[in-house]
């Protein structure tokens, strides 16, 4: 067997477990669809963005669907590889011939399968009940930020592993730190309405800048909300990291030191 | 690698063959292993061999280095000294083909319980060029009517048995075993036993470490016992016991009046007497006991409790292994 067709046998493993986990499942799949409807019948009005008035409820379409793709790039994978290095599972893996990076490439490629799939959840909920219109620019934009965010996200997740010791610890940090984010990133509520010392804080990390950039797909018009800016803050958080990730990353348990 | 022609040999014939007999016969070979964490060293310079088709029980106390010593023959561990070579690698430079012919149980790894037992099995085989059939490796450790329960689902005793599984899967030279039944029920534990026995007998090469001597007496052929990062003995179960000169104690409670120095003179050893028993050692517990007896009848006194007690490799264990160890294995038992 060659190392790719390994590699996509073990995302397929990766992806049954995943499946399997329902805490994992309820958490990246039901949770959001469930945030959604939850904003979208509290505001179901108009709000400002930019110079305009839009619906709430495609604003928080956007807002959701951002908010999941760090979910399962980051809170959830940064939860399930700390319970498999916890678990002896890594150290496991290691000790066989296979090749690290393809442990490492089924984590990341069930993430973006599980991202895909929740966010075409999520947009036909949007194109089904609030008013989103599918568009070419939307698509362009949805793919760009989509692809971004997976990876600046899973990069972070891989280096967030060397400071959770126990999967406790990730399960307890990886939900905190997406909150924290999305109230910081005009996520949860609409940007119209937040301080703005607040969403200057937000733009250093790149929740922010995944929201608006879709946030501008869903809402303008002829625009695909893709700026240079936006991808290039995702892009540098994607690769500090993936090189903290790489020079930090542990096989073995943190906790239990060996004897 | 060269020690295996010693100076002072045969013919140059005899020195070549008996170094390729060594060389092929030694799956593993440690010499003069130094390990330190820090300013601590844990080993202390050990050497051993492991052969071709044999078990090796690697026993020890918590702590005494067992668990630092297979992780570094498993390529887990960086060493500070000394050469050690598993199937002719040096573990420290693992690659991909001799991870191929090595097979690992760690002593901590809790497989997925979300896939059944032939999914996991079918899941590490695909990690290995030469792997051995799923459906018999798991006929091997005895859970084929537990093929397609999930892993959560499973006892101790099977999700050892499954990591076993999972370390045979790529069919490999030397099998590494690390306190394969710590924490199995009794039960569970001659389960585990009977499966490393018929792998014994299929001529597989296995290095075990464990901290029960019964485990190592009972599946190993040859045993190292290990004390501080230090081998303190090795040998087979009956050379253990011969070579530390263990002998029989002779024991009875001592009476009122009675006199040790006395009855040394006749046995011709030391008598002591403690909690008012008093016993000697023996190294022909026959020819003892009819001086005791004779000298018993003479005196007109009764031996009250007499004993011959011989030491098992329990003791031997024990004594070499110290005290506090002791203590530290019943706390656990």
């Amino acid at each position: 067997m060659s190392d790719v067709s390994l590699a996509f046998a073990q995302t397929r493993y990766a992806l049954r477990g995943f499946l399997r986990d329902p805490s994992a499942l309820g958490f990246t799949a039901l949770f959001p669809v469930l945030l959604l409807l939850l904003f979208s019948a509290i505001f179901t009005g108009a709000t400002r963005f930019g110079d305009a008035h839009v619906p709430a409820r495609t604003y928080y379409t956007a807002s959701i669907i951002a908010y999941e793709i760090m979910l399962v790039s980051f809170a959830s994978l940064v939860v399930r590889v700390t319970t498999n290095r916890e678990r002896g599972l890594l150290k496991r893996f290691r000790g066989t011939p296979m090749p690290s990076w393809v442990y490492l490439f089924s984590e990341i490629a069930r993430t973006l399968v599980v991202v895909v799939v929740t966010v075409l959840v999520l947009l036909s909920v949007g194109a089904g009940f609030y008013h989103v219109r599918l568009s070419a620019n939307l698509v362009v934009g949805l793919v760009t930020y989509t692809a971004a965010g997976v990876f600046c996200f899973s990069a972070l997740a891989l280096a967030l592993t060397r400071l959770s010791p126990t999967a406790d610890s990730a399960s307890a940090f990886g939900p905190l730190a997406a909150t924290i984010l999305a109230f910081l990133s005009g996520v949860f509520i609409p940007v119209a309405i937040m301080p703005a010392w607040m969403l200057d804080l937000g733009k250093v990390f790149p929740l922010e800048h995944m929201a608006r950039g879709l946030q501008v797909a869903f809402l303008v018009a002829g625009s695909t909300g893709v700026t240079w800016t936006d991808i290039g803050v995702m892009v540098a958080w994607g690769v500090f990291g993936l090189v903290a990730a790489i020079t930090t990353f542990r096989w073995e348990p943190l906790a239990n030191g060996s004897r | 690698m060269a020690s295996a022609v010693g100076p002072g040999t045969g013919g140059l014939d005899d020195a070549w063959s008996r170094t390729i007999v060594g060389v092929m016969d030694r799956v593993v070979s440690v010499e003069n292993l130094h390990k330190s964490y820090g300013e601590r060293e844990r080993l202390h310079g050990i050497s051993f061999e492991v052969r071709s088709g044999e078990i090796l029980g690697f026993l020890g106390t918590n702590g005494a280095g067992k668990t630092t010593t297979i992780e570094i023959l498993e390529g887990y561990r960086p060493y500070n000294a000394g050469t050690v070579s598993v199937l002719g690698v040096d573990p420290a430079k693992a690659t991909r083909a001799w991870r191929n012919r090595i097979g690992l149980v760690l002593q901590e790894c809790e497989l997925d319980p979300a896939y059944t037992v032939a999914e996991t099995v079918t899941m590490f085989a695909r990690y290995f060029d030469r792997a051995t059939d799923v459906a018999t490796t798991i006929h091997a450790v005895g859970l084929s009517d537990k093929s397609n329960d999930r892993v959560g689902q499973l006892s101790g005793g099977q999700k050892r048995r499954l990591d076993v599984a999972v370390g045979l899967v790529g069919d490999p030279e030397i099998l590494f075993l690390d306190e394969p039944t710590t924490g199995l029920d009794p039960i569970a534990r001659r389960e585990m036993w009977t499966m490393i026995e018929a792998l014994r007998d299929a001529g597989k090469t296995i290095f075990l470490t464990t901290h029960y001597m019964d485990e190592a007496e009972h599946l190993a052929d040859r045993i190292i016992i290990l004390r501080d990062g230090a081998i303190a003995a090795q040998g087979t179960a009956d050379e253990l016991s011969a070579a530390l000169g263990y002998r029989a104690t002779i024991r009875f409670d001592a009476y009122p009046g009675f006199s040790t120095g006395e009855l040394a003179g006749v046995i011709g050893r030391p008598v002591v007497v403690s909690d008012v028993v008093a016993r000697f050692e023996s190294n022909d517990v026959q020819r003892d006991l009819e001086v005791l007896l004779g000298w018993a009848r003479e005196a007109s006194v009764t031996l009250a409790n007499l004993q011959a007690i011989q030491p098992s490799l329990d003791d031997v264990f024990v004594t070499l292994a110290g005290e506090a160890a002791r203590n530290e294995l019943e706390v656990e038992a």
